[in-house]
């Protein structure tokens, strides 16, 4: 067990650096100036020295690259070149929203895509699996920022059920805070959820069908258990495992949604950060957001594998 | 979610006249006849777009018109027509989305079938293919166009150079298949060299796949667009569906003007959709399981 822990966090650390190393190196063969990107106007050739000693690009490449890692084990992602603070210091702020948002369309996903799924499992050909099938190809065509746009003009502008935009109002406090937390958090999740929930109930739907056609289902089958039964605790059960890896397999996707959710409903998280830096071409921030989210992906795909182990009685570590 | 489910299996070459067969059994299927005259109707805008619609540019007299008889689809806060837009934005669309699959399919294509015949390569290539499909993709394209000067070309570049681990994890599964069959032995003790044997014994066996991966991939391309250009990193002389969704947050009047944000939204659909139909009926089509041959 101990083992393969270890190597699974092995494995999504090794990840990290590949992707860390490949875009430092990407970025600096990409045409460009990089003061270019930092001040606008003209300067002079003494000022663009002086920028590029500042920052440490005057160096050999590679001195640049161990002294880029040696920083970013630290924890210093640089300095933003508009809000002249620390990049770190910026996404962390941030981070926590992401997290709320991506994470409950996460939970609430799963949640709700496993009874489908397995329904329509159950009862194939009927008017709910054919409607997941519908759904579930009809899913991967959705566009986020339309989902989500479509949904702020009809269910929170014209209708006036939830806000617009932002993550909470600021002049609640207590029990109220927490109300109002949920109430900006409806239409951002909503967004996600559906552009996901379809793929992911179907998919299910297809491994459950396998699962229902194995033989200890039979054998349950033959004890006389009922259905029931077997489809939630027995056939369930042995489901639930790999549905729960095919959203962890799923995260990178749903992180790149939760930026267009966030830069539609002007939601304080990491992704309207990125469409702010965007604007401003604040580069540094960039870079920075993009290392954060792949960690955080990374981190929380390996912790799925990682569960998947502990609670699949199949595999003995 | 990312690509759907595809079956995998092996498909022995098949006589013209079967190819005729199963293409009129493809047509005939009413979902896969639809979807493929939605996606021709929209290459005859893309390519006759200045036919239909003169190019917005410039601000018109009539602001923030409803949908009507002049304006099919209104009109901006600016006064340009919508229609005009999206009909414009569908170059961009098809472009991208079929410059980008090609890319990605070449690659793919390349990298999945050398790692199904040539151990070496496949450990190298696996590792680079699960980070690649590990990472979260928006993210780093947003890192990448922000660099980089951002027009039709270099969003072509970099869709397509994202696009590919998925393509080549499908043909590696099947040509690992394929490989491990008794033909492919025989091409070896016949002394056929590496080379031949991907490409004239293995090749052959996956491509239906890569056609159908051409479709997957294209629709996957156009949503990526399409987000990118939404964040602002489209081609700025380029009109784009995402362009115009970015323009209708921006305005500021998108609770009056739905219809800027619903008629590029539904062309989005529209476009994926029969893309994705069309490549998973293909897909049926040519699985001997489902079609009783």
């Amino acid at each position: 067990m101990a083992r393969f822990v270890l190597s699974r966090a092995l494995k999504a650390v090794l990840t990290v650096w590949i992707a860390i190393t490949s875009t430092f190196f990407l970025l600096r063969l990409l045409p460009g100036d990089p003061t270019s990107l930092m001040v606008e106007g003209d300067m002079t050739p003494e000022m663009q020295a002086a920028l590029l000693k500042t920052y440490g690009l005057d160096r050999p490449l590679w001195e640049q690259y161990v002294s880029y890692l040696r920083e970013l084990l630290q924890g210093n992602l640089g300095i933003s070149f508009r809000q002249i603070q620390p990049v770190a210091d910026i996404i962390v702020d941030r981070l926590p929203w992401t997290l709320l948002l991506a994470g409950s369309a996460f939970v609430i996903t799963i949640a709700v895509g496993i009874p489908i799924g397995v329904s329509a499992a159950v009862h194939r050909g009927r008017w709910l699996d054919r409607t997941l099938q519908a759904l579930g190809i009809g899913g991967h065509a959705l566009f986020v920022p339309s989902v989500a746009m479509l949904l702020l003009v009809f269910l929170g502008a014209r209708l006036g059920w939830f806000p617009i935009g932002g993550a909470i109002d600021p002049d609640t406090r207590g029990a109220a805070a927490y109300l109002s937390l949920a109430h900006h958090l409806v239409l951002p999740v909503l967004s996600l959820v559906l552009v996901q929930l379809g793929p992911y109930a179907l998919t299910l739907r297809t491994n459950m069908i396998e699962v229902l056609g194995e033989d200890y289902i039979r054998a349950a089958q033959a004890r006389g258990l009922s259905a029931r039964r077997r489809v939630w605790k027995h056939g369930l059960r042995n489901a639930i495992l790999p549905a729960l890896t095919l959203m962890g397999l799923q995260l990178g996707t749903l992180v790149g949604g939760a930026v267009l959710t966030e830069t539609v409903f002007a939601y304080p998280g990491v992704g309207r950060l990125i469409f702010e830096a965007v604007g401003q071409q604040d580069y540094p921030v960039l870079q920075g957001a993009f290392i954060m989210l792949a960690v955080t992906v990374v981190a929380a795909n390996a912790l799925t594998d990682m569960l998947y182990a502990v609670l699949n009685p199949r595999i003995r570590l | 979610m990312s690509a759907p489910v595809l079956t995998e299996q092996t498909v022995p070459p098949v006589a013209p006249a079967a190819v005729r067969r199963s293409w009129y059994s493809y047509l005939r299927q009413p979902s896969a006849a639809l979807s493929v005259l939605v996606l021709l109707v929209m290459v005859v805008m893309a390519v006759f777009a200045p036919l239909i619609a003169d190019e917005p540019v410039g601000a018109g007299a009539d602001v923030l018109q409803s949908p009507s008889g002049a304006h099919w689809f209104g009109t901006d806060d600016l006064g340009q027509d919508i229609f005009a837009q999206v009909v414009w934005g569908t170059r961009t669309s098809l472009v991208i989305g079929l410059a980008a699959s090609v890319i990605a399919i070449v690659l793919g294509t390349a990298i999945g079938l050398a790692s199904a015949y040539f151990r070496p390569i496949d450990a190298v290539a696996t590792v680079i293919t699960d980070v690649m499909l590990a990472l979260p993709t928006l993210p780093l394209m947003i890192m990448l166009a922000a660099v980089v000067n951002p027009s039709v070309w270099t969003l072509t570049m970099i869709i397509g150079f994202f696009a590919w681990p998925e393509v080549a994890r499908l043909i590696r599964s099947q040509g690992l298949v394929v490989s491990a069959m008794p033909y492919i032995d025989g091409a070896r003790v016949l002394g056929a060299t590496g080379w031949r044997i991907v490409t004239r014994e293995i090749l052959p066996a996956v491509v239906s796949l890569v056609i159908v991966s051409v479709l997957l991939t294209a629709s996957r391309a156009v949503i990526s667009e399409a987000g990118l250009s939404f964040l602002g990193l489209g081609d700025p002389d380029a009109w784009s569906w995402g362009r115009i969704l970015l323009n209708a947050q921006r305005s500021g009047v998108i609770a009056i003007a739905w219809w800027q944000t619903l008629f590029p939204s539904l062309a989005i659909l529209l476009l994926v959709l029969s893309a994705t139909v069309a490549g998973m009926r293909f897909n049926d089509t040519r699985d001997p399981r489902r079609n009783g041959g």
